[in-house]
């Protein structure tokens, strides 16, 4: 879990253009929206969906099932890893 | 500051009706004077939009004090007549329409692929924009969530047995999964590329003599799964014609995400550009657009 973690946030840097961030700045069980974390906003969950298509071959059936899942990198490490085609 | 549009058409329902029932009889010519000798003056003595156009055709257009004041009152009678043809619309008035670019449409139309069509709030895109359905491959409008619901049903009419749909733009994140499945299903969604709608994400891009905000989405949805683009505009030549602009938009798909972002932004941009300085009071973003008006 802890290497699927790492490499979300190494994806997350790369397709969100968070350049000024490393890795371990992000706290895995920060809230990637709103205050307090990362400080998504919704076109980012757009880029999160298909980086979860692409990677790893997850479909997100709905915008409520996106909500529960891109609550934190430790949640979406999770959901990966239960879920992965790829 | 930050300047999302709450995007809804003035007036409450029972205006609404009223005017569509008195277009279904009188010429819209009728109350385009009316509204220019009756309504226009005094919007612009409550209205502070009256300053922005004004300082829009000064700073922008480069325009002196007595031709900005007199294109400044153009302006707003166009609105007027714009919104009065979109109810014409609804009461089942019929506008020629000139096409320039047809073909780039087609030929997105008949791919499997989805295709993305830009707009702005210049002319008047819903008299026509979405007119542009494929009969294979259907439309998917992206419309503010907060409009009227009189204009959410005469929209719903128009559309109806047309393969145009809806999505609302939601605060939550539901319009982004529509987005998503209708590109990955190959359709058409149209979306306005001037406004900040949802996401606060925006791109400062040189635009008619200053630097002005675009959102960041449309760009980053287009190129997210490299997509095919076109800039759509649609224009009032006179009171019954409009010319429909179709523009193919291209960006390098083997470039970096940032930089195809940016080559589409920069494309759409141009494109404006060249609408509004052909048609400079068809302009109808009232609030201050470029950066060096904010304060």
């Amino acid at each position: 879990m802890e290497d699927l973690i790492l490499e979300l946030k190494e994806k997350i840097i790369e397709v969100l253009n968070l350049e000024e961030l490393t890795p371990e700045d992000i706290d895995p069980k920060a809230p990637l929206f709103g205050a307090g974390g990362l400080g998504l906003d919704s076109i980012d969950a757009l880029e999160l969906i298909v980086l979860l298509e692409k990677s790893y071959g997850i479909r997100l059936a709905s915008a409520a099932e996106g909500k529960n899942i891109f609550t934190s990198v430790e949640n979406i490490a999770q959901y990966v890893s239960q879920n992965r085609k790829k | 500051m930050e300047r999302e549009w709450a995007g809804t058409t003035y007036g409450n329902a029972w205006m609404h009706r009223w005017l569509i029932r008195m277009l279904r009889y009188i010429d819209i010519r009728v109350l385009y004077a009316f509204t220019a000798i009756f309504v226009i003056p005094v919007c612009l003595l409550i209205n502070p939009s009256a300053g922005i156009i004004y300082r829009y055709f000064r700073r922008q257009h480069g325009y002196g004090p007595l031709k900005s004041a007199l294109k400044t009152y153009q302006n707003h009678c166009q609105f007027g007549q714009v919104v009065i043809d979109k109810f014409a619309m609804y009461a089942g008035k019929k506008f020629s329409m000139e096409i320039e670019g047809i073909e780039h449409f087609q030929q997105l139309a008949k791919k499997p692929e989805s295709f993305i069509m830009l707009s702005s709030h210049v002319g008047n895109y819903e008299i026509a924009g979405y007119t542009l359905s494929s009969e294979h491959k259907p439309l998917n409008a992206l419309v503010f969530f907060g409009e009227k619901a009189s204009v959410m049903d005469n929209r719903n009419k128009l559309f109806a047995g047309t393969n145009t749909k809806m999505i609302a733009i939601r605060p939550d994140m539901g319009h982004l999964f529509e987005i998503d499945q209708a590109l990955q299903n190959g359709e058409i969604v149209s979306m306005p590329a001037d406004r900040l709608l949802g996401s606060q994400k925006k791109l400062q891009l040189p635009f008619l003599n200053g630097t002005a905000t675009f959102p960041y989405g449309p760009f980053s949805i287009a190129t997210l799964r490299g997509l095919n683009v076109v800039a759509v505009h649609v224009m009032k030549q006179s009171a019954r014609t409009y010319r429909i602009y179709v523009t193919p938009l291209s960006y390098d798909r083997e470039a970096p995400r940032q930089q195809q972002i940016q080559e589409l932004a920069h494309q759409y941009v141009a494109e404006v550009q060249r609408m509004v300085e052909h048609y400079p009071t068809q302009w109808y973003n009232y609030f201050e657009f470029w950066k060096n008006d904010e304060c």
